[in-house]
């Protein structure tokens, strides 16, 4: 799939800003963002359930409606609740019936974990099983694409390693996972890549590592004890600052520079250099212009 | 693949207690209630039978709007456009649903006319009524969808039993128009419901239904449909 200079707004809002992506068949992918940064609004442009105002879409080589109606996608989409009144077994039948390949009703219900739900109505489930039973619908048609929004946010702690299993086996029979999650430590253990969209824009794309290494290897940091924080951003490998109560943490591409400037001014008291974690990796990416220096 | 989206949809219809209480018992129980409080002739218990399965059938055929606007509302429709169904495929199989929903009312009031209340028609008549209140419930279908599609759950609820009630006291199908002052009785001739149950009566008095009946059913037909139309295209683009 391909995105090319694709461009969505409400409003004056730009929700996706000029987005180029290209997912190559059989990649996980994880789409990360905070809320808001146009995580949904690239999916629906992807799924066809939008039109891009400028740029162009592409799911297999056609316009997106055309992949999804040939039954090569199936989407876990946010914001969808319960379907009242069907059991579990007759909505996944439903959606299974619909694809030209599906997979067996009882795979479907077995991979998402929900074999035991089979027979209950959907609208009569807590909300982690109905998040299940979305995947299962998802899952139904054993779609070539699997596309999943925000799939374990309602899941707990052992649903969502249940799920990330689930999802590993999927991906594992050759076909293309992307979804997407407000969480680094999701995106990190779970995808290929990351490509991380912040404001309607790609701001990165890449393995964790990657990542890590392209927000600024270290993280330098020390007591101010009293003293201001005047001239610390232009000392050599800094890159970004933030203070946090009484510490100041420089970003550096060169702790070692940064060490001896600080040592020369004579600020080294609880002095502690760390590897950026992918969290200060992300945070770098997508914090507001004014923040990085 | 849409006969599938038809028992889907028709199945989850008959589990909503609502639904059957709402359109199939009421009309039933407002039936017998009507025609056996007080002194009533033969007339008034066939009249008020086509008066109420006209009643329960417009009913029903509203409740396939209030099933679209649910279903639009838990994002059961977006859901539909990311599998291989089309949209076309999807608004028909819920306008069918429509038009096997309303048979259980239709069915249930003709049956406590014929089985308790003593009506007696001929089979001819009977099986024209139940086919005529049947065709004859697709404007009231596309009414429904039109709010369905243009509304939210909560107003398309409310909507529609605005819709329901008073087209049904001002159509006639709850007291004969004849009660009516001569004014209300000219307004009544133009409801779409009054001229859905004179399709039923006509049978039930033993000739064909008048061709106004038909035309003006005809032009509501048309209104509603334009409406249902134009609701789903906005909708189409808010999905």
């Amino acid at each position: 799939m391909s995105f090319t200079g694709a461009v969505k707004t409400y409003g004056a809002v730009r929700a996706v800003d000029g987005v180029d992506m290209r997912i190559a068949q059989g990649e996980t992918v994880a789409l990360l963002g905070r809320n808001g940064a146009g995580k949904s609004t690239t999916i629906s442009l992807l799924l066809g359930l939008l039109q891009a105002d400028e740029g162009t879409v592409e799911l297999f080589g056609a316009a997106p409606e055309r992949s999804v109606l040939a039954g090569r996608v199936g989407a876990m989409l946010q914001d969808s609740r319960a379907v009242p009144r069907v059991t579990v077994r007759e909505l996944v039948s439903f959606v299974a019936g619909r694809y030209p390949a599906p997979m067996p009703v009882a795979q479907a219900l077995e991979l998402a974990g929900i074999t035991d739900l089979a027979g209950r109505r959907v609208d009569r489930l807590s909300g982690g099983q109905t998040q299940r039973v979305r995947y299962a619908v998802a899952l139904a048609g054993n779609p070539s694409l699997l596309v999943l929004d925000e799939p374990t946010a309602a899941l707990d702690v052992e649903a969502r390693h249940a799920f990330w299993r689930s999802m590993r086996e999927y991906a594992g029979l050759g076909r293309t996972v992307l979804f997407s999650t407000h969480y680094l430590e999701e995106a990190d253990a779970h995808a290929d890549r990351i490509i991380v969209i912040d404001r309607g824009r790609v701001v990165a794309d890449g393995t964790g590592e990657q990542l890590r290494r392209a927000a600024g290897g270290n993280l330098v940091s020390i007591d101010l004890a009293g003293r201001g924080t005047e001239g610390l951003t232009l000392l050599p490998g800094v890159r970004s600052m933030e203070v946090r109560g009484d510490r100041a943490l420089l970003r550096t591409d060169d702790s070692d520079a940064t060490v001896i400037a600080l040592a020369e001014l004579g600020a080294i008291r609880g002095l502690e250099v760390v590897p950026a974690s992918l969290d200060d990796a992300f945070l770098a990416l997508t914090a507001p212009e004014m923040e990085i220096v | 693949m849409i006969l599938d989206y038809l028992r889907l949809e028709v199945r989850r219809t008959l589990r909503d207690v609502g639904f059957v209480i709402g359109g199939v018992a009421m009309p039933v129980m407002m039936y017998l209630l009507f025609t056996n409080l007080g002194e009533n002739d033969g007339a008034w218990k066939t009249a008020s039978m086509v008066g109420m399965a006209a009643y329960g059938a417009v009913g029903s055929a509203l409740n396939t709007g209030g099933g679209v606007a649910e279903d639009r509302a838990i994002g059961w429709l977006r859901q539909l456009r990311v599998t291989p169904m089309t949209p076309r495929q999807v608004v028909a199989g819920r306008a069918l649903t429509g038009s096997v929903t309303v048979l259980p009312a239709i069915v249930a009031v003709l049956a406590a006319g014929g089985l308790l209340n003593g009506v007696r028609l001929a089979a001819w008549q009977w099986a024209s009524i139940a086919l005529l209140l049947w065709l004859g419930s697709i404007p009231f279908t596309l009414l429904g969808l039109g709010n369905g599609y243009r509304l939210t759950a909560q107003t398309t609820g409310v909507t529609n039993m605005l819709c329901n009630l008073g087209l049904a006291v001002l159509g006639g199908l709850w007291f004969p128009v004849t009660l009516f002052p001569g004014w209300l009785r000219t307004v009544s001739g133009y409801t779409p419901t009054h001229r859905f149950a004179q399709l039923g009566t006509s049978i039930a008095d033993g000739h064909a239904p008048a061709l106004g009946a038909v035309v003006v059913l005809t032009a509501w037909a048309l209104a509603f449909g334009s409406y249902a139309v134009l609701s789903y295209r906005r909708s189409a683009r808010n999905v």
